[in-house]
């Protein structure tokens, strides 16, 4: 198969990579990147563990290919702090107890931010709706629904 | 996974010039939330998989005088939060808000839901019912397909090999904007309906003027409800009719035992989708 040279901008920095047709963008952030925070998980958009943010919106990385990726601007789970100061939906996450195993939190995390940025007033129901396809199989939802609600203008 | 090829288009231009080129090779792909799996199951060998993702031109709701036309590339996204939409096809407005999760809406096209022809895609239930017409473009020309002759099998469709999809038109009436959509699954994110239904009915002093009734997963195709629809027209519009008419659609659909339902049970719970959008369509 004909590789493709490819450029992304992944967390703020440009990367220029060669990549097969049939690559996806997910084994491209973990392996070629080295970017390990975003999860395989399912592997057939069932299960939300490998969002990313690609221009701000959470997509999933298994069902991206690589090549298709192209001139894109890609946030991972490692990309959203600045240095050492989290975003607030990841603090609320430390602080409500809101991971067990952590598998599902860097896709929880970054679909939660996504929908803060969209809705920064969200109802318990908006955000069960907007993470309703992000597996948690320890199933912590409740302390990751409350950790988002305290992210809720309201609640500040 | 096997062998393809890769091309990138910009604009519709190219994209039907590359289509014209690989023909039979040809192999859209926009959101590839239906791609991706088939790569992965080695259901696309020695294709070209043409990229329309950056399509932008085809990405568009406008509203027409009497019509609405939304452009292949829309993503689910857009069709949820689209005041068009949910002005004069809340049908697929409701469709959209049920469909998979926000992840995925964001990927995901309405020209790529429909192309693939899948029995269960969640917009081709109520684009049957709101009467659309899917407008095919190849460098030969342009056609417009009506909905009801789209639809030929399961990932089969009229469009030819070399054709894009570049608008879908959606009528302006009554019914249409009175739809709405019910969908059956087996959990509420990522679900591939069990039965689908998407109903739109137009009274006129208490009467039906006009139903339109489609279902999907319950055939090959996604199917209108042509009984359901005969029996309702020029009755009074009652509890009692909806009630009576509702379990004629057992008529119009062949639905078969997989892994998500039995025949049988979609059958029962067929007739009752379509009673609840009935009534929810007539507001009674």
């Amino acid at each position: 198969m004909t590789k493709h040279e490819i450029e992304i901008t992944v967390n703020g920095r440009k990367r220029r990579l060669t990549v097969k047709p049939n690559d996806l963008l997910l084994n491209v952030i973990r392996e070629d990147l080295v970017l390990t925070g975003t999860k395989y998980g399912c592997g057939i958009g069932e299960c939300a563990a490998c969002t990313v943010l690609m221009e701000g919106k959470p997509v999933l990385a298994c069902m991206i290919l690589a090549v298709a990726a192209h001139g894109k601007n890609i946030t991972t789970i490692e990309g959203l702090a600045d240095g050492d100061k989290l975003v607030p939906v990841q603090q609320a996450f430390i602080d409500h107890g809101a991971i067990q195993c952590g598998f599902c939190t860097p896709g929880m995390v970054l679909t939660s931010h996504a929908l803060l940025n969209e809705n920064p007033d969200p109802s318990e129901e908006e955000i069960r709706d907007y993470l309703r396809g992000n597996y948690c199989r320890c199933t912590g939802y409740t302390a990751i629904v409350k950790a988002v609600q305290s992210c809720a203008k309201k609640n500040q | 996974m096997k062998n393809f090829s890769f091309v990138n288009v910009e604009n519709k231009a190219d994209a039907l010039e590359v289509l014209h080129r690989e023909k039979e090779k040809s192999c859209l792909v926009a959101g590839a939330t239906n791609v991706m799996p088939f790569i992965r199951y080695e259901k696309i060998n020695d294709k070209t998989l043409i990229n329309i993702r950056n399509l932008q031109e085809l990405r568009f709701i406008r509203e027409e005088e009497d019509k609405i036309e939304i452009g292949p590339l829309t993503t689910i996204y857009d069709l949820e939060n689209s005041e068009i939409i949910e002005k004069y096809a809340p049908a697929l407005r409701e469709a959209a808000q049920d469909f998979a999760d926000p992840t995925t809406r964001n990927s995901a096209t309405i020209g790529g839901n429909i192309a693939n022809a899948s029995p269960a895609a969640d917009t081709a239930t109520p684009l049957l019912a709101l009467n659309a017409v899917v407008v095919a473009e190849s460098k030969s020309g342009v056609r417009k397909i009506p909905i009801q002759e789209f639809f030929l099998g399961v990932n089969k469709t009229a469009l030819q090999c070399d054709e894009l999809i570049t608008v879908i038109e959606v009528p302006k009436n009554a019914a249409n904007s009175n739809s709405c959509f019910i969908k059956l699954g087996l959990r509420n994110a990522m679900a591939i309906s069990v039965v689908s239904v998407a109903a739109g009915v137009e009274l006129a002093e208490g009467k039906v003027a006009h139903a339109n009734v489609a279902l999907g997963s319950v055939a090959p195709t996604p199917v209108r409800a042509k009984t359901v629809e005969a029996a309702l027209v020029g009755k009074e519009f009652t509890p009692g009719l909806v009630e009576e008419t509702a379990k004629l659609v057992t008529e119009d659909i062949s639905p078969i035992d997989d892994v998500r339902a039995s025949g049988e049970y979609r059958k029962t719970v067929a007739a009752v989708l379509v009673k609840r959008a009935l009534k929810k369509s007539g507001k009674i």
